[in-house]
């Protein structure tokens, strides 16, 4: 049997290849679940309606939002060839300084939001600051010190939540709710505010990507460093940049989802995020407006694993357990692009 | 007196193609225990290729192999051994924190661990010194010197039991006398009884030690010939095939000073120092060729020189027409550098030259997009990028370029250079830093690059051609400084006298 | 003050072997040259199989961790040969396989209520008369068996890779594929050897979290374990003893944490929980500070073999 390289494949074959292989995957976590005792007529039943059912659609659009600024987040930051594997903990960050300019009532109630948005940002851009200055200074690989920095900052929430900041009315866990004013406004159809600002968000990552000078330098910063630095690329500069796009992108999803959705700082609002903005980069190659559509569509997933949870008792990370599945039947699939088997007497 | 058996080794008709790339065609081969036969060919030629199919690493499209008349087919490199062909390939395919026996062993088996280790390094002592030559098999492969490693790869093979040695450019990074020593050996083992096969591109290694030469160009073998009876002059042109015009001297003047380097001395994080103390300078308009057998501290230099690598003593410094003050640069980045008009055509140009998964556009408008040349930071000016490729690729004659968003990695050899040359030469740099610039090129394609350095050289450059091929700096250089052990021990004038200058290059050992 | 210390060390051990045996699993299989970041996934899925082969067959605690063993080997076919024979970038292989394991051991354990449920798991084994001894009776010879065994075990190991041609074999792959593929070897048998063989080592780890140590499967009780593991293996410079030195360090930390409030020593509770995440990153730094570590790493860590690719 011998292997040949293919010297390059059309773009839409590519497409067909990753499409099937997406479809592969989609097959056998539906075989693990079935195999877990969810009825297979439910499974179709359960994702389909997430685009035919209106209130569904909602849920959908507005699960959307964070995962599309957390997918953009991590492109970025993999176009740097920077493994930003620390967006659960830049998102926890972002939603304690979010939180925090709630409580201690910072600015007037007209600025609330952008302050928390912008306290949000600030706050995911010091947390990927570490592991950043970390790899520049000591040579400490990105993908240990991220994730590492995820429990540190699961840890933090908890003794905010567990401590000071416990809701005194219902010593629940979580934070005080929000004012009104603090919360994302509708636009209507229950869908919030954080949808168009990610999509306004997506354009200008893209943008940033393929029309400006830094993102010219990032195209030869991820294909060949060392050449690039020869050549005159300012790398540390627009790494750096790239880097803390990555945790304002993340830390800013870390408030939509508090300020959006539950309307106040919980326990798990992270859960799940970390892995699905690598996987939404990994699909969308890096691109932030392919990055947007994957988004919606891991948007229904995780809306179809919520509904999995309340009515099956499956637990939620069925969800990451179908990303990682999809994930690697894409990566296996590259394999099958790249090369031509033939079959030699 | 050679002992009259079945050829021992024998390849007919071999074809192999790696995707469109036809690298062998019907190529064949025969050589007799016995005797050392030449390789000979320019590189591309496929010498390599072929003797991969021999080694049982490639396997070919079409064709057969007979070892010892007996007809074989190998599925990998252990069928290759088994039938008694040993290859020392030019990277050495030796584990460089292992000791020598620890090598010697993973190729040879020798029952468990303990005693095959045993085993193994009694048969390393007998076979070195039946050769002439000592070698502790208890030291690491990476505290030997190149010429060692060689040897250890040498009884490796031997060790097997190869009768038929294949060797793969030699004497590519070994001083003359190491050379000489070696060949020696090769026919020493020819005489034992083997069949030894020796690829070069080397007249002179063919005509002194040979009994045979087989000639390949393009992938086909061209003739067999006794190298005794043929002059260099037909060896070249049945290499070659046509008649190659070196580009002539004109008769300008350098100007003044320009690039000064003092001193410069660069470590490595275990000690060693394989630039000691480099000194020399060059004057606008002339190209300083630094020659040396490779591994004398050249690359270090040319790193320290684009900024690839911070020197740990000595000074780099540029004199500008018109400023008093000379500018150091010892410790800039490579982009200060370019900015004061440093070039740098690097040596590994697939990996340092450009970015293979990017597009032609891509790899040249990198080289002017920090001056402002193609649009502002918030917008790139991709059809004045566009415009501006085309043009250099025209100029510089870059050849398969279908479409200009091919990726860069699609370019042969050649064409790479030359769009690297493009980039770097079209911004009228002062200084020009080539290291190995002809390297793995064909005879055309080294001539389009030296007259491409000339003439930036007649525009006034300063140009310093640091090469391990001798020719190629005795042909174009205007000054020559040899480089030995990590210094420029000594300078010449062109034209200057080879010996001398091949004295000097191992004098100093 | 002198019980805190001697109640410390005694429960040192049994919480540094998960360190250890899965920072050898990796050594195992990256000196073969495959970079293994599925650690923190095949240690749940061996803390899993653990319990619900002790659940399910009766309660004997080495079945159930032999058990573990096998899971942890199985899943990690899939890593190999995603790896390996596909040349998968290492990375994204590692990554996907730990969400996959995170994800799939959590719905078999809830779906087949093996979770929160305790078991009395491995007990522990004095070696009489040995145990009566002072202090270190209770420190060295009042644990159980896995800890009795995990010296053995590296010593095996060490033997293993110093000291036969197979071991020397699979440096030689981790160190320079290229002379070992033209000294015949079959590069993807022995990487997949190293990682399926690792990875059982893993998985033993995994199982003896649950079986021995917590007595109890927990979605996710692996708590980044794995990471730290791995980290310890670039601490250790792929050397097995300095890895178990680094996991009795950990283990030392994570023994800490009960002992200081035992002490009345007031420190906010989720800020100690936080220390071996801590302690991780100073170590590495520590590493890079105190010189490279990169000298040590197998050469060909990370980069799938191909013998033929021309482009």
């Amino acid at each position: 049997m011998i292997l040949e390289v293919r010297l390059d494949m059309p773009a839409w074959k590519q497409a067909v290849a990753v499409a099937c292989s997406i479809l592969i995957g989609m097959f056998i976590s539906a075989v693990i679940l079935v195999a877990c005792g969810v009825p297979p007529s439910q499974l179709v039943n359960e994702f389909a309606s997430n685009v035919f059912d209106a209130q569904s659609l909602h849920a959908v659009l507005v699960q959307a939002a964070p995962l599309i600024l957390v997918g953009i987040a991590a492109s970025i930051g993999f176009r740097a060839r920077f493994w930003n594997l620390g967006l659960e903990g830049q998102m926890v960050w972002g939603g304690i300084a979010a939180t925090a300019v709630s409580i201690y009532h910072v600015g007037p109630e007209a600025l609330r939001l952008p302050l928390m948005a912008l306290f949000a940002m600030l706050a995911g851009m010091a947390w990927v600051a570490i592991p950043a200055l970390l790899r520049l200074k000591f040579a400490v690989n990105e993908i240990i010190s991220t994730l590492l920095l995820n429990y540190v900052a699961t840890y933090c929430l908890y003794d905010l939540l567990y401590g000071s900041w416990k809701d005194s009315k219902d010593g629940f866990p979580h934070s005080s709710l929000y004012a009104n004013a603090e919360r994302l406004p509708d636009i209507g159809h229950g869908i919030n505010a954080a949808l168009p600002l990610a999509l306004v968000l997506v354009v200008m990552v893209w943008w940033f990507a393929e029309f400006s000078r830094f993102g010219f330098y990032l195209k030869f910063i991820y294909a060949n460093p060392a050449m690039g630095r020869l050549v005159g690329v300012p790398i540390i500069p627009v790494v750096w940049t790239a880097v803390l796009m990555s945790g304002a992108l993340a830390g800013l999803g870390g408030f939509v989802v508090p300020s959006g959705i539950a309307g106040r700082l919980t326990q798990g609002f992270f859960e799940g995020y970390g892995f699905s903005g690598v996987l939404i980069a990994f699909l969308a190659r890096n691109n932030a407006i392919a990055a947007a559509i994957v988004a919606a569509l891991i948007a229904m997933l995780f809306v179809t694993g919520q509904s999995f949870q309340i009515f099956y008792q499956i637990p939620f990370s069925m969800v990451q357990m179908i990303q990682a599945i999809i994930v690697m039947c894409v990566a296996a699939s590259e394999f099958f692009i790249r090369h031509r088997i033939r079959l030699q007497r | 007196m050679l002992l009259i058996m079945a050829t021992g080794l024998k390849l007919g008709s071999i074809t192999k193609s790696f995707g469109d790339f036809l690298a062998l065609d019907a190529a064949h081969l025969s050589v007799e225990y016995g005797e050392v036969h030449a390789l000979l060919g320019e590189n591309g030629a496929g010498k390599s290729s072929l003797m991969n199919v021999a080694a049982g690493l490639y396997s070919p499209d079409a064709g057969s192999i007979a070892v010892a008349g007996v007809p074989c087919r190998f599925a990998g490199p252990r069928d290759s051994m088994q039938h008694g062909i040993g290859m020392i390939h030019q990277n050495y395919k030796l584990v460089k924190r292992f000791t020598v026996a620890e090598n010697v062993l993973l190729a040879n088996p020798r029952g468990n661990f303990r005693s095959g280790k045993a085993t193994i390094e009694r048969e390393i002592k007998e076979k070195a010194n039946a050769l002439g030559f000592s070698l502790d098999p208890a030291r690491r492969v990476d505290r030997l010197s190149i010429a060692e490693q060689q040897r250890v790869e040498i009884i490796k093979a031997l060790v097997a039991g190869a009768r038929i040695l294949i060797l793969d450019e030699p004497t590519a990074v070994l001083t003359e006398g190491e050379a000489q020593r070696l060949l020696a050996m090769v026919r020493d083992i020819a005489e034992g009884g083997a069949a030894v096969i020796l690829v070069t591109h080397k007249l002179r290694d063919v005509k002194a030690f040979a009994h045979r030469v087989t000639i390949m160009r393009g992938g086909k073998t061209l003739a067999t010939v006794d190298p005794r009876q043929t002059t260099a002059e037909q060896l070249t042109t049945l290499m070659v095939g046509s008649h190659v015009v070196t580009p002539s001297r004109s008769a300008k003047s350098a100007g003044a000073v320009r690039l000064n380097v003092t001193g410069l001395a660069s470590s490595t994080v275990e000690g060693h120092t394989p630039l000691l103390d480099a000194t020399f300078s060059v004057r606008s308009g002339e190209i300083y060729g630094i020659a040396g057998v490779g591994g004398n501290g050249q690359t270090e230099l040319a790193e320290a020189l684009v900024g690839g690598r911070q020197p740990s003593a000595g000074a780099i410094s540029i004199e500008e027409p018109g400023s008093p003050t000379a500018a150091d640069i010892t410790r800039a980045t490579p982009r200060q550098r370019r900015d004061y008009g440093v070039a740098s055509v690097p040596a590994d140009r697939q990996w340092f030259g450009l970015a293979t998964r990017l597009s032609i556009v891509d790899n040249f408008a990198i080289g002017f997009i920090h001056e402002g040349r193609f649009g502002s930071i918030a917008l790139i000016d991709r059809t004045g990028m566009r415009r501006a490729t085309q043009a250099a690729v025209n100029e510089f004659e870059v050849q398969g370029v279908r479409s200009l968003s091919q990726r860069a990695g699609t370019l042969s050899g050649g064409n790479a250079q030359k769009l690297i040359l493009s980039r770097e030469l079209s911004r009228a740099p002062s200084i020009i830093v080539a290291h190995s610039p002809t390297r793995g090129l064909d005879v055309r394609a080294c001539a389009a690059v030296h007259a491409r350095l000339v003439a930036a050289r007649d525009a006034g450059a300063a140009v310093v051609l640091i090469s391990e091929d001798l020719d190629e700096v005795l042909g174009i250089a205007d000054r020559i400084g040899v480089m030995t052990r990590g210094r420029i021990v000594a300078e010449f004038d062109a034209p200057a006298d080879r010996n001398a200058v091949g004295r000097a290059m191992v004098d100093h050992v | 003050m002198q019980d805190i210390v001697i109640s410390w060390l005694a429960n040192l051990p049994s919480l540094a072997v998960p360190y250890a045996l899965a920072s050898l699993g990796l050594i195992i299989s990256e000196r073969s040259g495959v970079l293994s970041l599925g650690a923190e996934g095949l240690m749940l899925v061996g803390a899993l199989a653990g319990v619900a082969a002790y659940l399910s067959f009766g309660g004997h605690p080495l079945l159930a961790l032999v058990a573990a063993m096998i899971a942890g080997a199985f899943v990690s076919i899939l890593f190999a040969v995603l790896v390996v024979l596909l040349r998968v970038n290492q990375v994204i292989a590692g990554l996907s396989l730990v969400f996959f394991c995170q994800g799939l051991t959590n719905l078999i354990g809830t779906v087949a209520n093996w979770s929160n449920r305790t078991v009395s798991g491995l007990h522990v084994l004095p070696l009489y008369p040995l145990s009566e001894l002072p202090v270190v009776g209770r420190v060295l010879f009042t644990q159980d068996l896995i800890v009795y065994l995990t010296i053995p075990i590296f010593i095996a190991v060490t033997y293993f890779l110093n000291r036969t041609n197979a071991g020397l074999r699979l440096r030689a792959i981790g160190e320079n594929p290229e002379a070992a593929d033209a000294a015949g070897l079959n590069i993807y048998l022995y990487r997949f050897a190293a990682v399926i063989g690792g990875s059982a080592l893993v998985g033993l780890a995994g199982g003896y979290l649950s079986v021995g140590s917590a007595k109890i499967w927990i979605a996710g009780m692996t708590s980044g374990r794995g990471w730290i593991a791995v980290a310890l293996v670039i601490f250790a410079r792929w050397h097995p003893w300095r890895a178990l030195a680094g996991a009795l360090l950990f283990g030392g930390i994570e023994a800490l944490i009960p002992q200081v409030a035992a002490a009345g020593i007031r420190v906010p509770q989720y800020f100690m929980l936080m220390t071996p995440y801590l302690a991780t990153l100073a170590v590495m730094v520590w590493q890079e500070v105190r010189g490279r570590i990169g000298s040590d790493e197998p050469a060909a860590l990370g980069q799938p073999y191909v013998r033929e690719e021309r482009t």
